[in-house]
């Protein structure tokens, strides 16, 4: 009981001095312009640091509801990021479409590859468009940044092509803007290293140079880019054999593009 | 010392604070007051609530009577009654307080009584200085006056402190 009256005591003391000191600042504050100015900073320090103080207490009490408020949001923005997600996928299917340049008398399907083989001597792969879509046999396959293969047989929703990386195929390219075509091929190792090979000694080409396709053969439009020479070598003191670092990396394969030649069957038919 | 007779002298004190105050001026630098060490003398058994009215009481009187800023010597004053208590335990011990008895040069020692006058001179001056600069002067200049004030206070308190706190065994 003597203890508690003790507390209280204390607590009365400490109301009495408070209550003391407010009463001698503001007699201070009233009767010197100094200490009034002074008074008032201290106070607005105070009070500053009090709302302050408070208001940070209640930001951590609203932590919870803010947290509940994140919670939802990000459901929202993964609901959207899957919409999201799907338009990408669609676009990505369309840019193949419509990204490539479009060559008169060749029509172009958009296709997924549904499987492919990288690791043989004589890869394959198989896209998701067939006969039903308007893929014929030996059309071209192609990507932005190349040509991947050429459409070998077809069924009513499926095709099968060979691969670039396949040593059984070559196409017709040319190396430079106006430069010498020639027969490219895979090298048979790397994922994207081949040769153009049978390109006449007189005709001069720098490493570097951009390697085209030559639109020749009626199987790949002309002038898409294939790759860049590197290194060359005289074969049989006849021929230049360049090597060719292919813009298009195999492993990173997904959509392409079948692109047939219209006029195929017309060309062919005026040589025999 | 009956406690009628601890007032009288206290008015005494605080008329010669006023003149201390009024007319006593020998520098700038240095600030003479009792009031401090007639706080600390008031009688222990008076509980610090009232402790701290009379101070607050006497603090206001010095200002009103002096050439001073109102409130300020109460501003300062107060905290010093309100510390007292806790400044006697550390200061005596607690045997004193529990004892009921008041403080004094001859029953405490000289040292204790210099040692506990300073302290509430040092809390008054550091108090007193500072809100009378109001963040105007510099602090060399507020340091130099709390360093000179400090022992002219103690060695003025010292005139004052056996009239206040007598040894009752004398």
């Amino acid at each position: 009981m003597r203890n508690g009256n003790s507390w209280i005591q204390r607590l009365v003391a400490i109301a009495i001095f408070i209550l003391l000191e407010i009463a001698s600042l503001n007699m201070l504050r009233r009767n010197a312009p100094l200490q009034r100015m002074w008074v008032a900073r201290a106070a607005h320090g105070f009070m500053g640091s009090i709302w302050g103080s408070s208001q940070r207490i209640g930001d951590y009490f609203a932590l919870k509801r803010i947290n509940a408020g994140l919670a939802e949001e990000n459901a929202e923005l993964r609901r959207e990021n899957a919409q999201l997600q799907d338009i990408i996928h669609q676009a990505k299917v369309d840019t193949m479409r419509y990204g490539i340049s479009r060559v008169k008398g060749f029509t172009y399907v958009p296709c997924e590859i549904r499987k492919i083989s990288r690791n043989k001597q004589h890869n394959y792969m198989i896209l998701d468009k067939g006969r039903e879509d308007g893929i014929q046999e030996n059309s071209g396959v192609i990507t932005r940044n190349g040509v991947v293969g050429i459409v070998e047989s077809v069924s009513e929703h499926y095709c099968y092509a060979l691969s670039l990386q396949n040593t059984d195929i070559s196409v017709s390219a040319r190396i430079g803007e106006e430069g010498a075509t020639g027969l490219l091929s895979w090298d048979g190792y790397s994922s994207n290293g081949a040769s153009l090979r049978e390109i006449p000694l007189q005709y001069k080409f720098e490493k570097g140079d951009t390697v085209y396709t030559s639109g020749h053969s009626l199987v790949f439009p002309p002038d898409i880019p294939l790759g860049v020479a590197g290194d060359s070598r005289v074969v049989n003191g006849q021929v230049n054999e360049i090597k060719v670092t292919l813009f298009q990396d195999f492993t990173a394969l997904r959509y392409v593009t079948v692109a047939f030649n219209n006029a195929k069957k017309e060309v062919e038919g005026l040589a025999k | 010392m009956r406690k009628t007779g601890f007032f009288a002298v206290y008015v005494i004190l605080v008329v010669a604070q006023l003149l201390l105050s009024n007319y006593f001026h020998i520098t700038q630098y240095i600030l003479l007051t009792i009031l401090p060490v007639m706080v600390l003398c008031i009688p222990l058994k008076i509980n610090t609530s009232l402790t701290m009215l009379i101070a607050f009481v006497t603090g206001l009187t010095v200002d009103l009577l002096s050439e001073g800023l109102l409130g300020l010597n109460a501003l300062a004053l107060v905290p010093v009654a309100f510390a007292r208590k806790e400044m006697v335990r550390l200061i005596f011990g607690e045997e004193l307080l529990a004892r009921g008895e008041d403080f004094s040069v001859r029953r405490s020692g000289l040292g204790q009584v210099v040692l506990a006058m300073a302290l509430a001179q040092a809390l008054f001056l550091f108090i007193y200085i500072w809100a009378d600069s109001a963040g105007t002067r510099p602090f060399w200049f507020n340091f130099v006056r709390f360093i000179c004030s400090l022992p002219a206070g103690v060695l003025v308190s010292l005139l004052v402190v056996d009239t206040l706190a007598p040894d009752s065994r004398k």
